[in-house]
């Protein structure tokens, strides 16, 4: 289990060293693949929508952060939410929380994606590509129109 | 399991270590949070706006309360997880990973503890808590 599929093209034994760059003998000695980089890579949009999914992911765990802030603000009685929604509602606060709706609501999208590729489902090229679009677009129409209808409602107002 | 026996299910070959029950985890903790997360923004779209007193009687709401309780505890496992890979992604040196996922461990936990505490005081009216710490 050491070696590189056949044809590869990748170092054959632990004497072999490889001249291509393409692999990397791991910790336990075994000689795998390196990871493909972002630069010898053609673009494709699911890799877009793979690391948009991350960056979404990384923005919700301070977002983790800003709810319980809030709900400690909430426990705090009237002055002290009424000085955290003056911090909130300012300009600069209104689009934390909007990069936050995008974030959730792109994150909720790619995740249905990825639960219907974890059942096996959808991961030939022209299926994949096409998912990671409407979860793209379906996440940042959910995002904005969210905050289209705050600002609409007169629910929040700058 | 023996490490070294290889089990293979539907032709794929199935973890030796722990990796089959991380996978599940976090696709069981993603699965839950579809619907949770959008009773969330739902509920979002309710407190907008309302002021101190409707964001009160809001989480006044038992169903309310326990819900958002069970949404932060799973979206807090799943946070965990999450920035779990990707600490195994990026970081490669052994002590600053296991560091690193002590702190995010530790950060997530304290969230989830102090969510819940807010929650149910919330929840059950108490006064606002500079008091209620003795303070």
């Amino acid at each position: 289990m050491s070696q590189p599929a056949p044809g590869v093209g990748g170092p054959t034994n632990e004497t072999d060293p490889d001249h291509t760059g393409r692999f990397v003998r791991q910790p336990n000695g075994r000689v795998r693949p390196l990871s493909p980089h972002l630069q010898v890579w053609r673009f494709h949009l699911t890799m877009t929508g793979s690391i948009l999914n991350r960056v979404a992911a990384g923005a919700l765990s301070f977002g983790a952060l800003f709810v319980a802030a809030w709900l400690w603000a909430l426990a705090s009685g009237p002055e002290t939410y009424a000085g955290f929604t003056a911090w909130m509602g300012s300009p600069l606060g209104l689009l934390v929380w909007f990069g936050l709706t995008l974030a959730i609501a792109y994150h909720l999208t790619a995740g249905i994606r990825h639960l219907i590729w974890d059942a096996g489902d959808g991961l030939d090229p022209k299926t994949a590509t096409w998912m990671t679009a409407v979860s793209i677009i379906a996440g940042a129409a959910v995002g904005i129109g969210i905050w289209v209808a705050l600002f609409a409602s007169g629910k929040v107002v700058l | 399991m023996s490490r070294n026996e290889k089990t293979y299910r539907k032709g794929v070959k199935v973890s030796e270590g722990h990796g089959a029950g991380e996978w599940r985890a976090e696709r069981l903790s993603s699965l839950i949070l579809v619907p949770l997360s959008l009773w969330g923004l739902w509920g979002a779209w309710t407190i907008a706006g309302s002021g101190y007193d409707g964001a009160r009687a809001w989480l006044a709401q038992p169903v309310n309360a326990a819900l958002l309780a069970v949404t932060l505890l799973i979206a807090l496992w799943h946070t965990n997880m999450g920035l779990k890979v990707i600490v195994d992604d990026y970081v490669h040196k052994p002590s600053s990973r296991t560091a690193l996922l002590a702190f995010i461990a530790l950060l997530c936990l304290a969230v989830a503890g102090l969510s819940v505490f807010f929650i149910g005081r919330l929840a059950l009216g108490s006064a606002p808590l500079p008091a209620g710490l003795g303070a």
